[in-house]
């Protein structure tokens, strides 16, 4: 890890990973959108609706995964002092968050024709979900609100650090308390619960989301160290002046 | 997918949203990318302009 703490390198690596990044993407999201709209069954209770899941679960999945590692980017700066972990983790939260409204929007459009209501509050995962959109909200007001790039990170990284006690929350939620949302029927002790023809669309989906992610954080990691290189140069030439 | 079949107005909403979001993400960070660099691009063509105005004096 310490190899790419360099940002030179790490703009080169990134420039050569990029191509493919983004066509392993497409090719994913073909792959997945195919088996979940063409060749996945309808479910015997939720009919169409079943689709949903192939949308809102790699999404709501996405979104606590992308919180932990910005807390663990963040602790990596802390404790070893990896220049380019702070970086890592601004680049994420965007995407962290793109992924937490997701799976907000798409659980609400598929709680009113299988619940009758949009919106639960008095349910743990949705509140809790809520929550965690929330916390994305405030990391990028914290590095929206302050300018110098060192302040911002140590911030960030109590906003990130402290934070991630909500993800185990999250992901409890539906064990710890009786909840209207069901409990894990996909990543649990015992194994799935689902039926192998709506378990690989969803799956290939939660590939695509995930190829989704890495492609879009090299291109936020590149930028951002591109943008922190103008603030420098600017700072140099009005020193100067 | 059958296209008649009860409540499927909520499955296109939701591909739909998602589409849109993932989408307008990635021209975002795509747009941002292209214009650190070609603000970096800028800077850079300045540093070098005034570096020869200096040589030539």
């Amino acid at each position: 890890m310490q190899t790419f703490a360099n940002p030179t390198r790490f703009l080169k690596l990134s420039d050569r990973l990029l191509p493919w990044a983004g066509a392993l993407t497409l090719i994913a999201f073909a792959g997945g959108l195919y088996l979940a709209l063409v060749e996945a069954p309808q479910d015997y209770q939720q009919g169409e609706t079943v689709r949903i899941m192939f949308v809102h679960v790699p999404a709501a999945w996405l979104a606590l995964l992308v919180y932990s590692f910005m807390a663990l980017a963040h602790s990596t700066a802390i404790v070893l002092r990896h220049p380019l972990a702070d970086v890592a983790a601004k680049a994420a939260a965007p995407l962290g968050a793109s992924f937490a409204f997701l799976a907000l929007a798409t659980g609400s459009l598929w709680g009113k024709p299988m619940w009758g209501t949009w919106w639960q509050w008095g349910d743990a995962r949705l509140t809790s979900m809520f929550v965690l959109f929330l916390l994305y909200l405030g990391y990028l007001a914290t590095w929206e609100a302050i300018s110098d790039p060192m302040r911002g990170a140590r911030i960030a990284a109590i906003v990130a650090i402290v934070g991630f006690i909500n993800v185990p929350i999250v992901k409890f939620s539906v064990d710890w308390w009786s909840t209207l949302h069901q409990p894990a029927s996909v990543l649990r002790l015992g194994g799935p619960t689902i039926h192998s023809s709506l378990l690989l669309p969803l799956m290939a989906m939660a590939v695509a989301y995930g190829m989704l992610f890495i492609w879009l954080w090299l291109i936020g990691m590149k930028a951002e160290i591109l943008k922190r290189r103008v603030r420098h140069m600017q700072i140099a030439a009005a020193g100067k002046a | 997918m059958d296209l008649h079949a009860p409540n499927v107005g909520f499955v296109v909403a939701a591909y739909g949203i998602s589409a849109v979001v993932l989408i307008g993400l990635a021209i975002k960070t795509i747009v941002f990318l292209k214009t650190q660099e070609r603000q970096l691009t800028g800077l850079e063509e300045r540093q070098a302009r005034r570096r020869g105005s200096v040589h030539e004096r």
